[in-house]
């Protein structure tokens, strides 16, 4: 179970699959290289997720330097930047188009946002993760949140639109 | 909004920045009442900003379908991690941990 949860973390803060797998082998093996220094003051999973978010991050800026990462498998088709209106648009396109807009924050926000939206941990369980405090956290989720409600503008009622 | 926007331009200017400011919070019930009060009386006065909140509402709600979303399992990595495991140096922790690798 913290496997399958981890992993649909990680996925979302690393670029591809291949990513994904390494960051969750190697949190794995850190977890249990390092498993005598878990005293129990956190829960196990928030231990857990604090070192597979650790070691996404450190992925992704490695990544940074290496220049962009081209993942043709993940990339939107081209034909749907227009989507059409909110009425008819599937759901599954909504979901991709989130996707996207997730995968586009910065690691900084994007974090923050998968943990707490996503995944629904609590405020001060996914500060704790990540390692900030809980003003920085809410702070860096409401300018995530933003964003994403920018890049799903097309998809909401129009009486919501800014 | 343009009554209350005239009649007080700066008390409208700064509740206008506090709601925008304090919008996930308020979705989240994480103001004090002062707080939401102050959110909820502007938010009345100002169409942009009630609209702020309904799609914000929203967008929060979508985002939390992606959980529920395809099978985010990972075959293979329990058999990778217990490969590259059986290659670690043998460990005694001295304890039992009760970690069953999840």
């Amino acid at each position: 179970m913290y496997a399958d949860r981890l992993h649909a973390v990680v996925r979302r803060l690393v670029d591809d699959d291949h990513d994904a797998e390494e960051v969750i082998q190697e949190t794995f093996l850190r977890a249990w290289r390092a498993i005598d220094k878990f005293n129990g003051d956190s829960q196990f999973f928030t231990w857990l997720y604090r070192i597979g978010v650790n070691e996404a991050s450190r992925r992704t800026a490695r990544n940074r330097k290496r220049g962009p990462v081209v993942r043709l498998d993940d990339q939107v088709d081209p034909a749907d930047d227009r989507p059409g209106p909110a009425q008819s648009v599937q759901h599954g396109d909504l979901r991709r188009v989130l996707e996207q807009a997730v995968r586009d924050l910065k690691p900084d926000y994007r974090a923050p946002l998968v943990l707490r939206d996503v995944e629904g941990l609590s405020t001060t369980q996914a500060a704790d993760i990540l390692g900030i405090g809980e003003a920085a956290f809410k702070s860096r989720l409401h300018r995530a949140r933003l964003e994403v409600r920018s890049a799903i503008r097309e998809y909401l009622p129009e009486d919501d639109h800014p | 909004m343009m009554r209350e926007a005239l009649l007080h331009p700066l008390r409208f200017a700064g509740d206008h920045r506090f709601t925008r400011a304090q919008a996930s919070n308020y979705l989240e019930d994480e103001l004090d009442a002062h707080s939401r009060e102050r959110v909820e009386h502007h938010a009345h006065a100002c169409p942009p900003c009630m609209r702020l909140l309904a799609s914000l509402r929203r967008t929060v709600a979508a985002l939390r379908t992606l959980r529920d979303g395809p099978s985010s399992s990972l075959p293979g990595v329990s058999e990778s991690v217990l490969a590259r495991l059986r290659d670690e140096p043998a460990r005694d922790t001295g304890r039992d941990t009760g970690y069953a690798g999840g």
